[in-house]
Order: C-alpha cells, then structure tokens, then sequence
C-alpha cells in the first residue's frame, strides 16, 4: 500500500499574533509542521508497516522537508512555489494534482487542522476519492467491505500476508463511544491528534535524513492552480474582547469572581 | 441520489440558491449561516429519518437519504455530490463534524466551489465568473459572487473574503447551540431519494467510561499541564469544590500522564462540552482543546504566559502563577 503523508501544509497559527488594529502578524508566513502532522504520519507509517508498502511525503511551499525525512519516511515530494491560501479547495487543488503526479497512491493522509478544516475534505472531493475524518488511529485489513466472505472482522492484518491487506480500518471518536470504519482505498484520511506529546528525532536521524531524496514539483509541472480568493483583511470581532486582570493574586481573584457574579455566571 | 431533485429546487437566491448539508446534529450554526445570504435554504439529509424531519421543521425543504444499517454517512458523499451539482448550488454549508465536512468536501469539489472554514456569514456580489474545477479551470456552476466573513486564531479576528464564484462554506456547529424553541414542524417537506453507497461498514462501540457528568456540568474546572504535579491536582478540585464544579482536563494529562481518566479530557478528540462557565487552569489552549469547548458561554482562563492562545478566546482572563492564583480564587469564592 503506498502512502501519502501530508506534512508542512500551511502556516503556523501559534506562532500569529494579532496586532491592536485587528490585523495580524504571521511572523513571516513560513509553513510549519501543524498540530496534527505528528498523528498523520504515525498512522501513514502504521499503514504502511501493515502492509509492506512505503510511506512518501508532500509538503506545499517552504516547508521543512527533513521534518518528515528524519522520522524515518524515505522519500518526499515538495511544491516549492505552492503559495498560502485562504480557500481549502484551491490548496487542496494543489495537493490533489501533486497526488495525482506521485502516481499509484492508494491513501492519503493529511493532519486534520482545526483552522483548515476543508483541506482534507476537498481534496478527497477533487481526488474522486472518499473521505474519513477526524480519525485517530488506522490499520490495514484483509477483507474490503463488499468483498466476499465477512466483510471488516479482521483485525490488522490478522494473519493475513500484507499483499492480502485490502482495506483500512479507521477509529475516531464519536459522542456515544467509538467508531470504527472499514473502507477499501484509495482514501483520504484526515488525522486528529490524539496524543500532545511526540519523540524528536535524534542528530542520526537528523543527519540521516540529508541523504534522502527531495523530489521537487512546481504549480506548472503539476499542471495546478493557484487562484484565491480576495482578502480584505482581518479585523477584531465585535464581541467584547478578553478582559485580561493583572495584579497581585488576591486582587486579580477578588476581580474575577466579581466579575462571574455580577454577570450571573456564578 | 436521484430522484424528485426538482421538488426541492429553492425558489430564489443565485445561482441554485444555499444547500445545507447535514450529516449531524450541529446543523442549527450552519442554516443560521445559509439564511443570512436572503437565499432561498434546501437541504440534503443523510442520517436517520428524525434527523431530516428536524431539519425540514426549521421550513427547510429536504432531500433525506437514509444510511443503510452498518454505513456511514461518508458513503453517500459521491451520489450526494452528484445530486447537488445538478441543482447548480450558488452556495453550499456544512458543519466541521467529520461526515458532514465529507459530504461537503465531495459536493464542492463537484460545484466547483471554493471552501472556506471558520464562515460565521455570507452576502452575495455580483460580478461573478463561475467556479473553479480546482485546477484552475471555470465550471460555470452558479455564476455568482460571494463576499464571506470568517473567523481566524481560534475567533481572535474576522478575516472578509471576496469569492467570484461559487462558495462551500464550514461552520462550527454545536449540537447544543439552539436555545431557541423549535420551530413549527412543516408537513411534507422531506423527500427521501435513493441513493448508492460506496462500500464502507460502521460499527460504534459504546464508551465504557463515563464522562463523569461533564457533559451536564454547568460549571467545569479543566486543567493542563501548567500542573507540576500530581498531588497538585488536590488544589484543582479544591477549586472545583469552591465553583461547584465538575474537574476536566487536557488531553496531555489524562493521554500522556495518566493523571485522570480519558473521559476527563476535553478536546476535538475528547469531550466536547457546553457548559455555562468554563474555567481553565494552566491550559495553553492549543486548537485541539479548544475544539472541545466551543459550546461554553463563558470561558475565564488562568495562565502565566499573557501571549497564551487560551486569552485569545476567554471572556476573562487572569495572568499569574496558578500557585498563587488558585488559592486566591477559592479564598474569594468562599468569601
């Protein structure tokens, strides 16, 4: 099963402030491994494991391709002058029609960033593929949905030798518990981090990663697009902002449980 | 999907006016979205039958498509995108909840629609040139131009949006965000229609661990790792005895160190809570926690740091050391 982890896709929201007049500062704008991309490539790589396939990255624009190469994935792809978006369909335009140039893909995997919510849903929509989101774990198993005999009984692998492994099993959680979907790729899975803490790759791995291959892809070779929409800018919310207290403990206390009284939340 | 599509054309608005899509129960935050544009508001339905009826007594008309039993809804994404593409949707509006962010993805895509996240309104312009096929090229699809406003940072700003084309547009929806009495139900507005899935099986497992009441919890202490350590946790639910309240956390305490269970943990991939007062204690606020708590009224953060995420979204915020700051919060709550 070949895999494509999507890494280093847009920019670093932490690292944003926003400035008194409503307008924001990116810090320059740079692309930076998201929240979720450490989520996203543990299941590319547990897919891959269960199957004997490989894992192969695509990052957009500038983005650190030894991020994903020093944690062990052999090879990447990268759209050097793939610009910042505000539309998820136009960057999962880009994202599609370097799938697409990749070639014999058969999952997906991008981190499910909360601020770019569409990106994951609109390239499964451009690729012609289906979409599962907010999935939290996957594994590959023997038997697709459809197929003959007992459809999604197996668990990863099971058993099976990994060129029997046809379909993927996803978890994500839901209001009432957990659920559990069994598909037959090609996929999109869009991968919500579960975990807050990730190991770094040590100097070896770092050092190692150096040696491995960069294929670099541009908007043209791809043949993609990269028509936006229009900003007018930001501005501050109408909403009253955060009413920040700041003082000595017992003052800044004394406030706000003042404040919760007198707004009848306490 | 395909039968009666014309039944439940909209009667105005551009283009083929707004379609909802809805796949779950936070669909309220996405037709206040749609009826702001003055469209005229159709909706396609996939889930059980009480789903489309609630849907089609907001006076919505509805195309409802009903998941086998053991299929998810994101297998009818292909048939449904295929249904809205024929109704020439000026405007599309789904949720954030994962089916309903699928099923809007595969309709986009088909529309030719650009997709926006974080959209609280819309307005047509004019002055549209068509939409896009993603690769540049223009579909014609609806023809109309949109101008969208939307939230950025976690709600810190508005960012205004000007779209040539047509728009699919991703609301944060809440399952509990609807104060407002339900509306009279509408007679006969839903139409079931076939549809083909493609080959997916679902099978949920109940949670064995209970939420420990916070979903019921009117006031809820939640804490992160500013906690140095686990006998500190005593002076949260101290805390949280002074509020009255229920003790949650973030998802590195209870994922990473086991301090209390995984049902305790709010977030995207944990507990998503409403409560009226939502009270963090050393909590970043990192996206993923913030997702969990969308629905609080009022949200006060304590935390050291004053460039904290967390103060981009509370209502209060206090800047100070947790150590000081807590005891100081339950002497004056018990005052």
């Amino acid at each position: 099963m070949r895999v494509v982890i999507v890494y280093s896709w847009a920019r670093d929201t932490g690292a944003a402030s926003v400035r008194a007049d409503g307008s924001v500062d990116w810090r320059g704008g740079r692309t930076a491994p998201g929240e979720d991309d450490p989520a996203a490539l543990a299941v590319a790589r547990q897919l891959a494991e269960d199957t004997g396939g490989e894992v192969t990255g695509l990052t957009l624009g500038d983005g650190d391709a030894s991020w994903v190469l020093a944690r062990g994935v052999g090879s990447t792809w990268s759209v050097g002058d793939a610009p910042l978006l505000a539309d998820d369909a136009a960057t999962a335009g880009i994202l599609a029609a370097a799938v697409r140039a990749i070639g014999d893909v058969d999952v997906v995997v991008v981190g499910d960033a909360a601020e770019r919510a569409g990106v994951p849903a609109a390239l499964a929509g451009l690729l012609g593929w289906p979409a599962l989101l907010g999935v939290t774990a996957a594994s590959a198993v023997g038997e697709a949905p459809g197929a003959a005999g007992t459809a999604g009984t197996a668990g990863a692998t099971d058993g099976v030798g990994a060129a029997d492994a046809t379909a993927v099993r996803v978890t994500r959680p839901s209001p009432s518990g957990t659920e559990t979907i069994t598909a037959a790729p090609p996929l999109v899975l869009g991968v919500a981090a579960e975990s807050g803490t990730h190991r770094a790759p040590g100097m070896k791995e770092l050092l190692a990663a150096r040696r491995r291959p960069v294929t670099p892809l541009t908007l043209a070779r791809i043949g993609a697009g990269a028509d936006d929409v229009t900003s007018r800018g930001t501005e501050l919310p109408p909403a009253a902002p955060t009413r920040v207290f700041e003082g000595p403990p017992d003052q800044v206390a004394g406030q706000l449980v003042a404040a919760l009284r007198a707004g009848g939340v306490l | 999907m395909s039968a009666g599509a014309g039944d439940v054309r909209p009667a105005g608005g551009p283009g083929g006016g707004a379609w909802l899509v809805v796949a779950d129960a936070g669909w309220p935050a996405a037709l206040r979205v749609a009826r702001g544009t003055s469209s005229g508001v159709s909706a396609a339905v996939v889930g059980p039958r009480a789903l489309a009826d609630a849907v089609a007594a907001a006076g919505v008309p509805v195309l409802w498509a009903e998941p086998a039993g053991g299929t998810p809804a994101e297998a009818y994404a292909a048939p449904l995108a295929e249904q809205l593409a024929a109704e020439r949707p000026a405007l599309l509006v789904g949720t954030t909840h994962p089916a309903s962010r699928a099923l809007l993805g595969a309709a986009a895509a088909l529309a030719g629609a650009r997709l926006l996240t974080g959209a609280v309104a819309a307005e047509p312009t004019t002055g549209g040139t068509g939409g896009t096929d993603g690769t540049g090229g223009s579909t014609g699809a609806g023809g109309s131009a949109w101008t969208v406003r939307r939230t950025l940072l976690d709600g810190a700003v508005v960012e205004t949006l000007d779209s040539p084309s047509p728009v699919a547009l991703l609301v944060q929806g809440a399952g509990a965000d609807d104060d407002a009495p339900p509306p009279a139900p509408v007679a006969g507005t839903v139409r079931p229609v076939a549809a083909a899935p493609a080959a997916m099986t679902l099978t949920t497992v109940p949670s064995a661990e209970p939420a420990g009441g916070l979903e019921d919890a009117r006031v809820v202490v939640a804490f992160g790792r500013g906690v140095r350590s686990r006998d500190d946790v005593a002076l949260i639910e101290r805390l949280a005895d002074a509020l009255g309240a229920q003790v949650a956390c973030s998802m590195p305490v209870a994922d990473d160190r086991g301090w209390l269970d995984r049902s305790r943990y709010v977030g995207r991939s944990g507990r998503h809570i409403a409560p009226r007062l939502y009270l963090t204690v050393g909590i970043s606020g990192a996206p993923q926690h913030l997702e969990g708590v969308r629905g609080a009224q009022v949200v006060a953060a304590v935390d050291q740091d004053p460039a904290a995420r967390i103060f981009r979204v509370a209502d209060y915020g206090v800047v100070g050391d947790l150590y000081e700051v807590v005891p100081a919060l339950i002497t004056a709550l018990q005052g």
